[in-house]
C-alpha cells in the first residue's frame, strides 16, 4: 500500500507551521535554529514526497542539497549564537538590532 | 614718390606697438614709457598730414580690404576688417593724431614732473587708446568700428580709474563704462540690424549698405534690402538709424546719457582734454558723419537728432553756468558743443558739423590743457573761488586759455565764430524751409550761444582776473616747457583754425575760399566711392525721397551778426558780474534754480536711482525667487524623499522576529491575493 | 587609432597618478597631461575639415570603428560597436578640453594641500572621460563616459570642495544623474521607435535614419508623439547639464564648494558637454521638432540670458558671480542654436569654446585671490590693485572679456550669435528675441564694473587676517595662456570657426542659404 502524496504534504506544512510558529515566538537563537532546521526538513519533505510521487529522482537530490544546506546553516548559524553570547551575555535575538555593534 | 598708402595701417599700428611695447618695459624705459607714446603719436600725425596733402594734391581714396574677421564659409555674412581714408577720415586722423602727440607731451609735465606712480600703466593706457581711436576713424564698415568703438571705452574706463587707490575715480569709471554701454547696446543691435538688413556693414563701396539703402529708396535704383515686423524700408532704415543713434547718444555724452561725462572729469586733466574734449567723445558725432549718407534718407531721424543735439547745447549750457569747479564748467561745456554737432547734422549742415568738430577739437583740449596747467598751479585745487589773479602770475597759460574761451564763445575771429555760425546758418536755411523742428534747434543753439560766453567768461574772469583768494592763488607752482608748448601751439590754432572755412563772408571770398567744404566734397571722390562726397549727402537730403530738406537762401552774413551779438551779450554778462579784484557769487542768487542746476536736474540721482533703486531690488527679487522658489522644488524634492525614506525606516526594527513576521505576513498576503485571483473561493 | 591612444594614455597617467607619492603628483600629473595636449594639437594641425560627422555626406577624421558584439531583441538586431572621430564640432573642443586640464592642473598647485595623488589621479580621469564624451560616435558608448565624467567630478566636490561640499557633490551628482537617465529613456525610445532601420548605435546611423523618417511608433505612440516625447525628454536632459534656467540651481552650490580647479573645469569643460549633446541631438537628430518649437527654445535661451545675468546681479561672492554668468552665457548657446542659421549655430559653437576660456580664466583669477585673502565676499575687501597688480590686471582683463569687449573671443562668439539670431527665418520674430538676449551685455557688464570697483579699486583693506602679497608664478601663468588664447581667438575667429562652419552648415536652414543675397556684401 502507498501512503497517499496528501498526507504528506499535510505532515510537511505541519512541521512547516510548527517552525513558523517557534521562529514568530521564541527569543532564544537556539530555538530559533531548532525552529529554521524544522522549516527546512519541511521543504525536504516535500520534495522528497513529489519525488515518488513523479517516480523522478530530481527531487531527491534536492533535497539530499537541502540537507547539506542545514548542516552547514547548523555551523554558521551556532557559530553566530556563540558570538551572540559573548557580546550580550545571553542568546536573545530581539537584543541584537543592529549591523555592527 | 613712395605712396603714402602703403603704410596707411601704420598710422594705428605704431601706437599699438608702443602700447605692447610700455606694457612688457614701461618701467625700465625713459620717462616710462612717455617718449616712446610722444615718438609713435608723432609718427601718426606725420603720416596722416602726408595723407591729408596726398589728399590734397588730388590723390586717390583709399579704401582696402585687408583682414578677414570672419570668413562666413561663403554662406555667412563675411565680416571683414579694412580701410577707409577718405578726405574726413584723414581730417580726423590728423586731429587725433595732434591732440593726442601734444597731450603726451604735456603729461611729461601733468604726470612725470609730478611723480606719479603708475606711469607704465598710464602711458600704455593712452597708446592704446590712440591705437582704437585711429583704427576706429579709418575703419571701413560698422562692425569694425564698432568693435573699436568699445575698446575706446575701455581706454577711457582704464583711464578715468588711474587713480584707483580714491574713491571718486573708480567709481566714475564704472559710470561711464556703464552709461556708454547702454547706448551701445542700441549701437550693437543696430550693427546686427545692418547685417541682417543688408547682409554687409560697409561703409564704402559698390555693396555698402549705404549706397544698397538709397538704392532701395531712390524710385531710379534697385536695390534689396530685408525688412522686420512688417515696416516699411523707410521705417526700418530709421529705426536702424535711431538704434546706431543710441551708441553715438551715449558716446557723445547726449540728452539723456550724458551724465558720465562730467564724473569722468575724476582722470588726469590730459586725459581729459584728449578723450573726454577732442577726441573718444567725437567718436558718436564722427559715426553720424560716417554714415550721414544712411542717415538722410530718414527725416525722422534726422529731426530726432537735430532735436538732441539743440536741447543738449542749451540743456548743458545751464548747468555750465553755476559750476564751481573748473573742469566740471569744461565738461558740461563740451557736452554742450558736442549737442552743437549733433543740431548741425539733423540739420543737414554736415560741413558745419565737421568744421564745428575740428574747431571745438582744438580749443577744447587747448582749454582742458589750460585749466591742466591751472590745476598743477594750484596744486590739485579745481574750485575757482579759490583761484584770482592768476593772469600776471602765469601768462603763458592765461593767453592761450583766454584764446581758447574766446574761440568756445565764438567772438569773432576766432575759429569756435566761425564754426558755430556754420552750424546755426545751415539748421536755419534748412529750417526757414519748413521743418518746424528745425527751428526749435535753432532757437536751443542760439539761446546756449549767450550761456556759452557767460559761463565762459565767468570761469575766465573767476580763474585769473581779480585778486588772488587764496594763498597757492598767491604763488602758484610754476609750470615747464612741455606743458606750455602745446598750449602755445593749440592756442595759436584756436585763433586761426576759422581759415578753413570762413562760412559767413564767403560773399566777399567767394565759395572756392570755402576749403573745408572743397575738401569734404572730395574731387576725387567719384565713382562708387562718391557716396562719400559732401556734395552728395546734399544731393540726398534734398531728395524727396529721402530727408526732403530744402535750402532757403539767406544771406550768411545775418546769422553770422546775430550769433556774435547773442555771443556779445553773454560776454557783457559775464564782464558785468565778474569784472574786479573781489567777483560776488552772483548765481546763489538764482536759489532754488542753483540747486536744481549744480544737481544737474537730479539726473545722476535718477540714473543711480534706476540701477540701484530698480535693478538691485528686481534682481534681488530674482534671487529670492530662486533660492526659495526654483531651488526650493529642487530641495523640497529631495526633502519629501528624505522625510519617507525615515518613516519608511521605521519598519527596519532591526528585530529578527519582526523580519520573520512580516515574511509571513507578505507571504499569507500573497497566497490571499492568489488565491482571490484565481478563483478558488 | 590616435584617438584610443590619447585615452589609453590619460588613463594610464591617471592610474600612475594615483599610485605617485603626494609631494610629486601635481607635476608629474601637469606633465603627463601635457601629452593628450599635444597630441589633440597634432590633431587638430593634422584636420582638414570636412562636414559634419552626423551626416551620411560627413567625412570623419580619425575614425575608427569596431564591431564589439550583437544582441538580439525580438524582432531586430543591434551591434555594439567601439566607434571613436571627430570633425569640426567636436575637435574644438576636445581641444579645449585638453588645454583647460593642463592649466587646471597647474592652478591647483596652490590650492589643493591634501591628498595630491588622488586629487590628481582623478582630475586625469575626468580628463579621459571628457575627451571620451567628445570623440565617441556610438551612442552607448558615449553614454559610458558621460556617465564616468560625473563620478570623478563627485569626489573632487565631495572631498576636497568648501564646507558645504557634501551637499554640493550629492544636489549635483543625483541632479545630473537624474537628467542622464531621463535622457536615457529619451533616446531608446527612438532607438525603439527606429527598430529595424538601424543597425548599430552610431550617432551617424541615427541620424540619418532620423532625419530620413524612418521613425516607426512605440509604446503606444506614433513616430509624431514619439519624436516630440523624445526630444523634450533629451531636451531636460541636456538643459541641467547646461544649465539652463529653470534646471540650473545645482550650479551655484556646485561652482562654490568646488575648489578652484575643478570650477575651471565644471565651467569650462562639463557645461559644455551639454549643449554639445544638444547640438549633436536635439538640433541634429530631431531637426524639424526643434524648428517646430523654435520660439519656446529661443524664449528659453534669452530667459536664460536675462535671469541669469540678473542673479548674478544680486550675488556678493564672487565665485557666484561668475558662476551664475556661466549660466547667462550659455543662454546664448541655445539662441544661436537654434537660429539654424550659419553665423547662429557657429557662433553658439565657438561660444562654448571661447566661453570655456573666458570663465575658465575668472574662476582662476577668483581662485588665486581667495588664496591670498581667504575670502570671496564683495564687501570684504578692497584696493586688491595696490597688492596684486598682476592678478588684478588679469581679473579686469577677463571680465572685459566675459563683457564682449571686442578683439576677445567673447565678443567674436556673441555678435556671430546676434548675427545669426537675427536673420533667422525659424524662429518667429527673431529681432525681438536678438534684441532682447543682447541686453545681456548691458547687465554683465553692470555686476562686473561694479564687482571690480568694490573688490580691485578703492583703498586696500581686507577683513581677513592675511597678508595679501603678489601670487606666485605658476598662479599667474595659467592665466597669462588662457588670456593670450582668448585675444588671439578674438583677433582672428577664423582659426577655429572655419571647421565649425564647415561642420554646422550642412545642418542649417536651406533657405537661407538659398538667399544668395547675403553673400553679395563683400567688397572686390
Amino acid at each position: 500500500m502507498t501512503v497517499p502524496l496528501e498526507l504528506y504534504l499535510v505532515l510537511s506544512a505541519s512541521v512547516f507551521c510548527a517552525g513558523l510558529f517557534g521562529i514568530l515566538v521564541r527569543q532564544s537563537a537556539l530555538h530559533f535554529l531548532m525552529a529554521v532546521e524544522l522549516m527546512l526538513n519541511a521543504a525536504n519533505i516535500n520534495l522528497v514526497a513529489f519525488s515518488l510521487e513523479h517516480g523522478n529522482l530530481t527531487g531527491q537530490v534536492f533535497a539530499l542539497f537541502g540537507l547539506a544546506l542545514a548542516a552547514a546553516e547548523v555551523a554558521i548559524g551556532i557559530g553566530i549564537i556563540l558570538v551572540l553570547n559573548r557580546n550580550f551575555d545571553n542568546i536573545d535575538v530581539t537584543d541584537a538590532v543592529t549591523m555592527r555593534w | 614718390m613712395v605712396d603714402v598708402f602703403n603704410f596707411v595701417e601704420a598710422i594705428a599700428l605704431v601706437p599699438l606697438a608702443s602700447f605692447v611695447l610700455v606694457l612688457l618695459l614701461g618701467d625700465r624705459m625713459p620717462k616710462k614709457g612717455a617718449i616712446s607714446g610722444i615718438a609713435a603719436t608723432g609718427f601718426s600725425l606725420a603720416i596722416s598730414l602726408w595723407v591729408v596733402l596726398d589728399l590734397a594734391m588730388g590723390g586717390e581714396v583709399y579704401h582696402e580690404e585687408l583682414f578677414t574677421f570672419v570668413a562666413g564659409d561663403d554662406v555667412g555674412v563675411e565680416l571683414m576688417f579694412g580701410l577707409l581714408i577718405d578726405p574726413l577720415a584723414a581730417l580726423m586722423l590728423t586731429i587725433v593724431s595732434l591732440i593726442a602727440f601734444l597731450v603726451h607731451l604735456f603729461s611729461l609735465g601733468y604726470m612725470n614732473d609730478e611723480g606719479e606712480i603708475g606711469l607704465r600703466r598710464y602711458y600704455a593706457s593712452l597708446s592704446l587708446f590712440t591705437f582704437s581711436m585711429l583704427a576706429f576713424v579709418y575703419s571701413n564698415n560698422l562692425l569694425m568700428a564698432f568693435m573699436f568703438f568699445e575698446l575706446v571705452g575701455l581706454c577711457s574706463f582704464l583711464l578715468i580709474g588711474f587713480w584707483f587707490r580714491d574713491d571718486g575715480p573708480p567709481s566714475a569709471a564704472k559710470k561711464a563704462f556703464l552709461v556708454t554701454r547702454f547706448g551701445d547696446y542700441f549701437f550693437l543691435v543696430g550693427v546686427v540690424a545692418v547685417l541682417g538688413t543688408f547682409g554687409t556693414a560697409a561703409f564704402a563701396g559698390e555693396h555698402s549698405f549705404i549706397i544698397e539703402a538709397t538704392h532701395v529708396l531712390d524710385p531710379s535704383h534697385s536695390g534689396e534690402m530685408n525688412t522686420f515686423f512688417g515696416l516699411g524700408e523707410q521705417a526700418w532704415i530709421t529705426v536702424i538709424a535711431l538704434l546706431v543713434l543710441g551708441g553715438v547718444v551715449g558716446k557723445s555724452a547726449q540728452f539723456p546719457l550724458h551724465t558720465w561725462l562730467p564724473d569722468a572729469m575724476e582722470g588726469p586733466t590730459p586725459v581729459s582734454a584728449l578723450i573726454h574734449a577732442a577726441t573718444m567723445v567725437a567718436a558718436g558725432v564722427y559715426l553720424v558723419m560716417r554714415m550721414y549718407g544712411f542717415y538722410a534718407l530718414s527725416p525722422t531721424a534726422l529731426s530726432i537728432i537735430a532735436l538732441i543735439g539743440g536741447f543738449t547745447a542749451f540743456f548743458a549750457a545751464t548747468m555750465a553756468l553755476v559750476k564751481q569747479e573748473l573742469k566740471q564748467v569744461l565738461a558740461y561745456s563740451t557736452v554742450s558743443q558736442y549737442g552743437y554737432m549733433m543740431l548741425a547734422l539733423g540739420g543737414g549742415g554736415y560741413v558745419g558739423a565737421v568744421f564745428h568738430l575740428t574747431t571745438h577739437a582744438i580749443f577744447k583740449a587747448l582749454l582742458f590743457l589750460g585749466a591742466g596747467a591751472v590745476i598743477i598751479a594750484m596744486h590739485h585745487n579745481e574750485n575757482m573761488w579759490d583761484m584770482g589773479g592768476l593772469k600776471s602770475r602765469m601768462p603763458v597759460t592765461y593767453w592761450t586759455f583766454l584764446f581758447g574761451s574766446l574761440a568756445l564763445a565764438g567772438i569773432f575771429p576766432f575759429a569756435g565764430f566761425w564754426s558755430k555760425d556754420e552750424v546755426l546758418l545751415e539748421t536755419l536755411q534748412h529750417g526757414l524751409s519748413g521743418e518746424p523742428i528745425l527751428l526749435v534747434g535753432y532757437g536751443f543753439g542760439a539761446a546756449a550761444v549767450v550761456l556759452t560766453a557767460l559761463y565762459t567768461f565767468r570761469m575766465v574772469f573767476l580763474t585769473f582776473h581779480g585778486d588772488p583768494r587764496t594763498e597757492t592763488a598767491e604763488d602758484p607752482e610754476p609750470i615747464g616747457w612741455n606743458m606750455k608748448f602745446p598750449l602755445v601751439v593749440l592756442g595759436v590754432l584756436s585763433a586761426v583754425a576759422g581759415v578753413i572755412n570762413l562760412g559767413a563772408i564767403k560773399e566777399f571770398i567767394g565759395e572756392d575760399a570755402l576749403f573745408l567744404k572743397k575738401w569734404l566734397e572730395g574731387k576725387t571722390l567719384d565713382g562708387e566711392l562718391g557716396s562719400l562726397s559732401a556734395k552728395e549727402y546734399h544731393h540726398i537730403l534734398e531728395s524727396d525721397y529721402a530727408a526732403g530738406y530744402e535750402v532757403t537762401e539767406i544771406s550768411p552774413l545775418g546769422p553770422g551778426a546775430l550769433a556774435l551779438v547773442l555771443a556779445l551779450i553773454g560776454l557783457g554778462g559775464a564782464v558785468a558780474l565778474y569784472r574786479g579784484s573781489e567777483p560776488t557769487p552772483h548765481m546763489t542768487k538764482l536759489g532754488r534754480v542753483r540747486t536744481l542746476l549744480m544737481n544737474n536736474y537730479y539726473l545722476d540721482e535718477f540714473q543711480v536711482w534706476l540701477a540701484t533703486g530698480l535693478t538691485a531690488p528686481l534682481a534681488r527679487a530674482a534671487n529670492k525667487f530662486d533660492q526659495s522658489g526654483i531651488d526650493g522644488v529642487v530641495n523640497g524634492t529631495g526633502s519629501v524623499s528624505m522625510f519617507t525614506g525615515q518613516r519608511f525606516r521605521k519598519i527596519q526594527t532591526g528585530i529578527v522576529t519582526n523580519y520573520a513576521a512580516l515574511l509571513t505576513m507578505g507571504l499569507v498576503l500573497l497566497l490571499l491575493v492568489f488565491a482571490l485571483m484565481g478563483g478558488w473561493f | 587609432m590616435f584617438i584610443e591612444g590619447i585615452l589609453a594614455f590619460t588613463l594610464a597617467s591617471a592610474l600612475l597618478v594615483f599610485g605617485s607619492p603626494d609631494r610629486y603628483a601635481g607635476k608629474l600629473a601637469t606633465g603627463l597631461s601635457l601629452v593628450p595636449l599635444v597630441g589633440s594639437v597634432l590633431m587638430w594641425l593634422d584636420f582638414s575639415s570636412g562636414g559634419n560627422a552626423l551626416l551620411a555626406d560627413g567625412n570623419v577624421a580619425f575614425q575608427n570603428t569596431v564591431d564589439w558584439f550583437t544582441f538580439t531583441f525580438d524582432s531586430f538586431e543591434l551591434t555594439l560597436q567601439w566607434n571613436v572621430g571627430v570633425d569640426g564640432v567636436s575637435l574644438p573642443l576636445l581641444v579645449l578640453t585638453t588645454v583647460l586640464t593642463t592649466l587646471a592642473l597647474v592652478s591647483s598647485w596652490t590650492p589643493i594641500d591634501a591628498r595630491q595623488s588622488q586629487f590628481y589621479g582623478l582630475m586625469l580621469l575626468m580628463e579621459m572621460a571628457l575627451i571620451g564624451v567628445f570623440t565617441t560616435l556610438d551612442f552607448l558608448l558615449w553614454f559610458v563616459f558621460w556617465e564616468a565624467v560625473l563620478i570623478p567630478m563627485y569626489f573632487l566636490i565631495a572631498i576636497w570642495g568648501g564646507p558645504r561640499r557634501k551637499y554640493a557633490a550629492i544636489k549635483f551628482l543625483l541632479y545630473t544623474n537624474l537628467a542622464s537617465l531621463i535622457m536615457f529613456i529619451g533616446m531608446f525610445s527612438l532607438i525603439f521607435g527606429l527598430g529595424d532601420a538601424i543597425s548599430t548605435l552610431s550617432f551617424t546611423e541615427i541620424a540619418g535614419a532620423l532625419r530620413a523618417g524612418e521613425l516607426g511608433s512605440f509604446a503606444g505612440m506614433e513616430a509624431e508623439t514619439l519624436r516630440l516625447f523624445a526630444f523634450v525628454l533629451l531636451f531636460v536632459g541636456f538643459a541641467v547639464k547646461v544649465p539652463l534656467v529653470p534646471f540650473h540651481t545645482w550650479l551655484p552650490d556646485a561652482h562654490v564648494q568646488a575648489p578652484t580647479p575643478v570650477s575651471v573645469m565644471l565651467a569650462g569643460v562639463l557645461l559644455k558637454m551639454g549643449t554639445y549633446a544638444l547640438l549633436r541631438f536635439n538640433f541634429t537628430m530631431l531637426p524639424d521638432v526643434a524648428r517646430e518649437n523654435a520660439e519656446i527654445i529661443a524664449a528659453i535661451g534669452v530667459l536664460s540670458v536675462i535671469y541669469g545675468a540678473l542673479l548674478a546681479l544680486a550675488q556678493r561672492d564672487l565665485k557666484r558671480i561668475v558662476a551664475y554668468s556661466s549660466i547667462s552665457s550659455m543662454g546664448y548657446v541655445i539662441l544661436g542654436l537654434v537660429a539654424f542659421t550659419p553665423h547662429g549655430m557657429g557662433g553658439a559653437t565657438f561660444q562654448m569654446v571661447s566661453h570655456g576660456l573666458i570663465s575658465g580664466l575668472m574662476f582662476m583669477v577668483v581662485g588665486v585671490i581667495y588664496n591670498a585673502t581667504h575670502t570671496r565676499m564683495v564687501g570684504d575687501m578692497s584696493g586688491l590693485a595696490d597688492r596684486m597688480p598682476w592678478t588684478v590686471g588679469i581679473f579686469v582683463a577677463g571680465s572685459f572679456g566675459y563683457m564682449g569687449l571686442p578683439l576677445m573671443s567673447g565678443f567674436a562668439a556673441e555678435v556671430l550669435i546676434f548675427i545669426g539670431s537675427f536673420q533667422s527665418t525659424v524662429i518667429g520674430n527673431a529681432p525681438l528675441f536678438t534684441a532682447g538676449a543682447m541686453f545681456g551685455i548691458v547687465i554683465v557688464a553692470g555686476y562686473l564694473l561694479w564687482a571690480m570697483q568694490r573688490t580691485l579699486f578703492g583703498e586696500f583693506s581686507v577683513e581677513t587676517d592675511y597678508e595679501v602679497g603678489t601670487a606666485p608664478v605658476h598662479d599667474i601663468a595659467p592665466m597669462f595662456v588662457l588670456l593670450g588664447l582668448i585675444i588671439v581667438l578674438g583677433i582672428q575667429p577664423d582659426i577655429i570657426y572655419e571647421a565649425i562652419q564647415n561642420a554646422v552648415n550642412p545642418l542649417n536652414d536651406p533657405l537661407t542659404l538659398a538667399v544668395d543675397f547675403f553673400t553679395g556684401g563683400e567688397l572686390q
